[in-house]
This record gives structure tokens, sequence and C-alpha cells, in this order.
């Protein structure tokens, strides 16, 4: 067998490929990347996976997800190591990236393998958006809602780009078909396109080492294969160990259908969007658009364009006065942001307090759908509880709804 | 020799055109098809909140009510959530309760006669002004008529 594939494949050629010697100066923080492959592999196997039991509309995504985790064998687990590994992914990612930061690995000749990288960095984070919708939950619905809204801030398309992200002019079937075949069928084949071309670059420029190899000692290293594949493999190991117990032991959340009219839900997005939602707060009136748009795409063009603006000899950050400014800022601002956005208070008001009751009463189980036949017409009569038994100041609606043929 | 070379530039030129035909012919329905929903004019209707009689009052009242409209393929019951008064006289505000900054629901806190933004910070007064945080407009009062006793309200 090995034969008839070396007759009729380059195989030699490749494991000679595999085994070719890295830098002599190389550590831990290289198998960052390879990490970052493995967790979308697993998103990628998780996904796959959940998508067997998923049902992407409004009447069924809640009851979906609510059978994946309680009746499905294995699928609260397989629902957590999806959910907790897109955390996992984030987190990666963002230490993958300050590991190149850390040497200046982005500088030349790598400028494309970085500018793929941070397009990567994008399409994780537009996993998490378009994923998180996906359980149609209060969390999900909401945090679409004001996504979306920061889409439609942007000058010019922002309005279009919102509709046609929302498929319409509000959130709702459409919307969820549409993030669904976003998160499970473009994103992941742009996802492995980019990382294809990010691996290519990697492979032909070779790994970058650390900034105290000298050339000579760019290829005198252990060899790729199997001395760095191991140590990855055993972090990847690892990395699966915490991500299993977590899933086992730590119960992914999943809050009440989506409800347009809940009162008492204060939105908050996923943890590593909540510096930009502290962010939004400090821009008032005109300067709204400096939060939401100005800012966040700013930063993105100078990320993507770092290797082009920092020409410095390449060092390590430390010996790198500006670089290590901006960086330091720069993170330290993104996790003041998100811990003032987590710690951020729950609104308390006098009315809140009543709805309490009043969502309770009046919640439906989810948006109910009815096919009214052409000529038929639906007349909806709204009376307030004070109305029916006359008493207190209580504002709960009661809905009837009866069809034309009903009335008759 | 210079024969060959225009010749091969020909076919280079040709081929470049024609993946271009084939990208365009197959590029521009498959963008419109993903883009329709945006050129779509949403549908106003009147929506009845209830008896006029039975909803006047001079401090705000929040109504739920729902109504009937298309959603993509399926005709979905819509809810919706306003504030309404008439200010004891008559004359009839409804608010959107949905915030003019990034669309999350405001609440109407007595006290401060003030409705309040869960999510950013805003707060607009009782006439939908914005007093403080983010948002650049004001609260959308909707279009209100009252017909056969009924107040209805314009939904867009």
């Amino acid at each position: 067998m090995r034969q008839f594939l070396n007759e009729r494949l380059p195989l030699s050629e490749f494991s000679a490929h595999l085994r070719k010697p890295l830098p002599k100066h190389i550590n831990l923080l290289f198998s960052l990347g390879s990490l970052a492959m493995f967790l979308l592999l697993l998103q990628a196997a998780t996904g796959a996976f959940l998508a067997l039991y998923y049902s992407p509309s409004p009447e069924h995504a809640h009851n979906a997800v609510t059978y994946i985790s309680e009746e499905v064998p294995f699928g609260a687990f397989v629902r957590g190591l999806h959910h907790w590994g897109a955390s996992a992914m984030v987190i990666i990612v963002f230490l993958h990236l300050l590991r190149v930061v850390l040497y200046g690995s982005y500088k030349a000749p790598r400028e494309l393998t970085w500018i793929f990288g941070v397009l990567l960095l994008l399409v994780v984070l537009g996993f998490g958006f378009t994923g998180y919708l996906l359980p149609w939950d209060e969390k999900a619905y909401w945090a679409t809602v004001v996504g979306v809204e920061i889409a439609s801030t942007a000058p010019v398309l922002g309005d279009f780009v919102a509709k046609v992200m929302r498929g319409g002019a509000e959130i709702g079937a459409v919307t969820l078909s549409r993030f669904y075949a976003l998160h499970t069928i473009w994103l992941p084949w742009l996802a492995f396109g980019l990382v294809g071309v990010h691996l290519f670059f990697v492979r032909y420029y070779g790994s970058s080492g650390t900034p105290e190899n000298t050339p000579e000692e760019m290829k005198t290293g252990k060899p790729f294969y199997p001395d760095q594949v191991f140590e990855d493999v055993v972090g990847m190991l690892i990395l699966f160990a915490v991500l299993a117990s977590v899933a086992l032991f730590v119960p992914v959340p999943l809050e009440d259908v989506a409800d347009p009219t809940n009162a008492d839900y204060d939105p908050r997005p996923e943890w590593y969007f909540l510096f930009l939602f502290q962010l939004l707060k400090y821009f008032q009136g005109p300067f709204e658009i400096i939060g939401t748009f100005v800012i966040p795409t700013v930063g993105m063009v100078l990320l993507l364009l770092l290797p082009f603006l920092d020409k410095s000899e390449r060092e390590v950050l430390w010996k790198r006065p500006l670089a290590l400014t901006v960086t330091s800022v720069s993170v330290a601002g993104v996790v003041l942001l998100t811990i003032l956005g987590a710690s951020s208070p729950k609104l308390e008001t006098q009315e809140a307090s009543q709805s309490t009751e009043q969502t309770q009463d009046a919640a439906t189980p989810d948006i109910e759908t009815e096919t009214v036949e052409e000529g038929e017409e639906v007349f909806d009569f709204q009376l307030t509880e004070e109305e029916i038994d006359g008493t207190g100041e209580a504002e709960e609606v009661f809905d009837f709804q009866l069809t034309e043929e009903e009335l008759q | 020799m210079a024969k060959k070379e225009s010749r091969r530039s020909f076919l280079e030129l040709a081929t470049a055109l024609i993946g271009g035909i084939l990208s365009l012919a197959a590029g521009i329905p498959l963008i419109g098809f993903a883009i329709s929903p945006a050129f779509k004019k949403p549908e106003s209707k009147w929506v009845d909140l209830g008896l006029a009689d039975r909803l006047k009052n001079s401090r705000f009242k929040k109504v739920d009510y729902t109504f009937m409209a298309k959603d993509g393929w399926v005709q979905a019951t819509k809810k919706r959530s306003v504030y309404v008064t008439d200010a004891g006289n008559g004359e009839w505000s409804v608010f959107s309760r949905t915030c003019s900054h990034l669309g999350c629901l405001v609440r109407w806190d007595a006290q401060e006669e003030s409705f309040l933004c869960p999510c950013h910070g805003a707060i607009f007064d009782k006439t939908g002004a914005v007093v403080a945080g983010p948002p650049p407009e004001p609260l959308q009062k909707l279009e209100t008529k009252v017909e056969a006793g009924i107040l209805y309200v314009k939904e867009t």
C-alpha cells in the first residue's frame, strides 16, 4: 500500500517537508496557532453534530436546543463543548495574536500571514455573533437586535447592511435562517479557506521563532514533525481536558424564549463583546457613530496594517517602546472596558417590579405563527386587567383574537 | 513568433473575459437573491390598541399588543409594546418602547418621570426627548387615530 501511494504521490517529499527543522529558539507560545486550529476543528465537529437536531425557525429553535440539552444522550456535553469552545477559541486566538505581537513575527516577509490571521480573527468574532442567535432565547434575540443596530449606524450603507443582515425590517424567521446559514456554511467555508492560505504562508516562510535567533539559527532547531507536533498534540489534550471538564460541570445557559416585549430583560452581549457594549455608553448624541463605527473600524484597519506601520527592527516587545505602549494601552483598555461592562448594574425601575408578574402571567412559549388564508381577517381586542375586574391600577393586557368567521 | 504571442495574448484575454462573464452571470442573481429583503418596503397598517375610553390615562400605561404580519414565508404574530397616555385631555401620545439608540426596550420610571434604557443608560423625558445617554434621536412617537371609539396606532 505504501509503495502504491509512493509511486503515485510525492509522499517522501511531503514527509521531508514535515521534518524540516524549526528555528533554534522557540517556545510553548508557538503552539497557540495549532491550538486555535484544533478548536476550529472541534467547533466544526460539534457544530456538525448539533445540526442533526437543530431547527432554525423561531417556532422550533428554542425547543430544539432544550431537547438537545435535556433529552439527547451526550447532548448537554456536545453543546457544552461547542459553547465553551467558542469562548476558548476567542481566548486562544487573542493570545496567539499577542504572541505574534510580542515577538514581532508579523514583520517582513510575513505581512500576508498576519493579514490573513487578522481576517481569521474577524471570522471567529463572526462565528460568535451569528452563533448566539441560534438558541433563540432572550440573550440571543436582544444581543442580535443591538448588534444589527450597531451595523445600521455605519455611514451611507449602514441601514442597508442592517436590513440585509436581518433579511428585512426586523429580526424574525428570515434572520434566524440566514444567521444559521452564515454560521454553518458561509463562515466555515471562509474560515477553512483563510486557514489554508494562512498555513500555506506559515509553511512557506517557516516559523518566525523568537527574535533572538540569528539567521544561521533559523534552521538548526528541532524538526516540526514529530517534535513540535508532539508538543502541539499534548497542548490539545490538555485544552480538551479543560473544555470537557467545563462542559461536564458547568451547564450552558439557556434563557427564556425570545420575547420582543419582555420589559424585564437587561440585554448583555457575550463576554467577548462586552468591551464594545461598554464603549458605546461614552459616545452620545451626534458622537454615537464614533463608538459604533469609527473606533471599531479604525482599530481593525490599524490592526490589519500593523506590519506596514511598524517598521522598527524585529525585537521582542519590551525592546520596542512604542509598540509596547500601544499594545499595553490597547489590551488594558479592552480588559478594563470588559470588566466595566460585566459589572454594569441592572436597571431597576418602579415599573420593572410590576412587570415581573406581568411577564410571568402573560409570557407565551414562543412566537406563534398562524397561516391566515386569503380574505381571512384577524381582529384584535385588547382589554386591560383593570377593565376586566375593575380593580387596581394593574396594566396587564390580555389579547383576544377572533377571526372574521368566528365573529359572524 | 510574434503571431504566436499575439494569439496567446488573445487566449489569455478571452479566458479572463469568459471568467468575468461567468462570474457576473452567476454572481448578480445570487447577490440579488441574498440582499433582496433590503429593498422590500415595509407595509404599514393600523393596529387597534383597544377601546379609547378605557385606555384614557393621564399617566403612561404600558400596552402590549399583537398583530399578524408576514415574516418571510410565515404569517407571524408580531408582538409590540408601547406606552400610551392621553395626558388627561384626549391628546393621545403613544411611544414605541424601542430605544432610538440600539433597539433595547425602555422602561417608564414613574418616580423619575423618565423612560430609562437598560442597555447603555439612555434617559428620555415624558415627551420622548433625550435627556441623557447616547441616543441621537428622541423616542419614536407612533401615529394614532381614534375610530368608532377604538384607538389605533400605525405600525410601519
